[in-house]
């Protein structure tokens, strides 16, 4: 029997529906402190420091840094969401083993918190892409595409999560993941400045991180600036997002299931 | 069969905590199984509601195996399990409708059994209190009303009554013996050999993975003591000096206290005329002395 993605059943939406429950109770604790951090991003990176800065890449700072912002936003959320969300609902609640208990499979907890980490992306982008709206960064089009590379770039996040919280031992580990990697990413994959003013050997490896990808393609969008590198940055950003996703809904299983 | 476990074995890594285990236990019987923590009694639980998976061996439940049906398995039983894992960002009526959902049961259906659920278990005023503000008693009985919202043919309760008061404890037993006689099977470890004797048909006596001997409570009690008990409380000195004077009859020492067994009480009239004045209860065995005789009296280290 798969324990991958195949093997889940449209029952996993449940799982989903009962975090978006909690969710919308607690709604006044989740929804302001999360936009806290982009919104001072905006004030800080865009207006503060971006007036010093006349233009970057061609554009006004804040146009160049939007993108950025925006995929921190969707990624910071959905880590946030898959780490200590996840662990204090397997771990502490106990919530998973009560599921599993029922009809529903590890392999369907598993995905249903992947999306719901994604989702959490997904809502917090959002909202900053109308204060984005609102602040006249978005002049194009093709910005109306940009919720769903959030999306994708929350999943990839909420995945790699999900893999971490189901393989350590305690709580603790996480900062050894924030500090020496989820930071790193939010700051080298492109987000405050271009990663080509890296030496050649960061700027392999921030290529070689998907969030790289999603921020060039948020911004070629935000900007209407295609070009041909675009298709195989796409590519990697589902390839690897799939790729996550299967690793998290297995991880999760070999974890519930001894 | 509802359950039916044969050469069942389960290790984690190095440890063994299922060894050599076979059961079986027939439709609409409460079966307990009872034994020293560690033992391995919520190991086989756990593979029976198919979250731990066996090393080797065969477990059928419902007539299918655990290995290869897990969903149809899960979807007729009811869990209640060790842990409190309840919801508590969810109300008591929000728990088992999510529970509901997750059984596949639609809305009307759910709504209309979460109403019953509750009045069953005495929690109707508390349908829309968050579960932190429930009592130890009614978070246990929530998470019974939780395990019966599918309508299981098999209910497995892992120590359904640790830390509860009497009064919630025979508000439990009365709900279970009325599931039995609905004709639900359950399947329960405790360690209340009070509650075991008071609602299995039979008890399996688990230590260190292994079975020791099943039976009913009963016949457990027929042949492994003796049917008087005469319960003694002394100091050190004292209790030496009676064992040594009474070493003919048979007994057990656990700290304390001295445990006496006769099969007629006037074979204690001896010993209790010569210490007219100690501290002493007589009474019948129970099935309480059969598992510290089977798994010893003293605390394991």
């Amino acid at each position: 029997m798969s324990k991958g993605i195949l093997s889940v059943t449209p029952v996993f939406l449940k799982v989903w529906q009962r975090n978006a429950r909690v969710f919308i109770t607690l709604w006044k604790f989740n929804f302001l402190p999360a936009l806290a951090e982009p919104v001072l991003f905006i004030f800080v990176m865009g207006l503060g420091i971006g007036s010093y800065i006349n233009e970057m890449e061609g554009v006004p700072y804040l146009e160049f840094v939007a993108a950025g912002i925006l995929g921190s936003a969707a990624i910071m959320q959905a880590t946030f969401e898959c780490t200590y969300g996840s662990f204090f609902r397997m771990r502490i609640q106990n919530t998973f083993e009560g599921i599993i208990s029922t009809p529903v499979s590890a392999g369907e907890v598993g995905l249903a918190e992947v999306m719901w980490g994604a989702t959490r992306g997904l809502v917090n982008s959002t909202l900053v892409l109308f204060i984005l709206l609102a602040l006249g960064v978005l002049e194009h089009w093709q910005a109306v595409f940009i919720p769903a590379v959030m999306f994708l770039a929350a999943t990839n996040f909420a995945a790699l999560g999900i893999i971490v919280t189901t393989n350590i031992a305690q709580m603790e580990y996480f900062h050894f993941y924030f500090a020496g990697f989820v930071l790193p990413a939010q700051f080298i994959c492109g987000t405050f400045f271009p990663v080509s003013r890296f030496p050649e050997a960061i700027q392999i490896f921030a290529w070689a991180l998907p969030f790289t990808s999603f921020i060039d393609i948020t911004r070629s969008l935000m900007l209407d600036r295609f070009s041909s590198s675009l298709l195989p940055e796409a590519l990697w950003a589902l390839g690897s997002t799939l790729l996550l996703t299967e690793m998290a809904v297995r991880s999760m299983h070999r974890r519930l299931v001894t | 069969m509802i359950i039916k476990a044969s050469s069942l074995h389960k290790r984690f890594r190095d440890v063994v905590a299922v060894e050599s285990l076979d059961f079986e236990v027939g439709r609409g019987r409460c079966y307990g199984l009872v034994g020293p923590n560690g033992a391995g009694k919520t190991t086989t639980m756990k593979m029976i509601y198919c979250i731990v998976r066996p090393t080797s061996g065969s477990l059928e439940v419902l007539g299918m195996n655990v290995l290869d049906n897990p969903r149809e398995i899960k979807a007729r039983l009811g869990v209640v399990p060790q842990e409190n894992n309840l919801d508590p960002d969810l109300s008591t009526c929000q728990n088992l409708q999510t529970y509901a959902k997750y059984f596949g049961i639609p809305g009307p259906t759910a709504a209309k059994r979460c109403h019953e659920l509750l009045e069953f278990m005495h929690l109707t005023d508390r349908a829309n209190a968050p579960v932190p503000a429930l009592s130890g008693g009614m978070k246990r009985r929530l998470i019974l009303a939780r395990a019966l919202i599918n309508d299981p043919d098999l209910i497995i309760l892992d120590e359904p009554t640790t830390g509860l008061d009497p009064q919630v404890r025979h508000l439990i037993w009365d709900r279970l013996l009325d599931l039995k006689e609905r004709g639900i099977t359950l399947l329960l470890t405790t360690h209340y050999m009070e509650e075991a004797q008071k609602l299995c048909d039979e008890v399996l006596i688990m230590d260190e993975g292994r079975a020791v001997d099943s039976g009913s409570p009963h016949e457990l009690i027929r042949s492994h003591v003796a049917p008087y008990v005469l319960e003694i409380r002394a100091d050190r000195a004292l209790t030496h000096d009676i064992t040594v004077r009474f070493d003919y009859l048979e007994h057990q020492t656990s700290g304390q206290n001295l445990y006496f067994y006769a099969s007629a009480s006037s074979e204690f009239n001896e010993l209790i005329d010569a210490y007219p004045a100690m501290e002493r209860l007589l009474r019948p065995a129970s099935l309480e002395d059969v598992f510290l005789k089977l798994t010893g009296r003293e605390i394991r280290l």
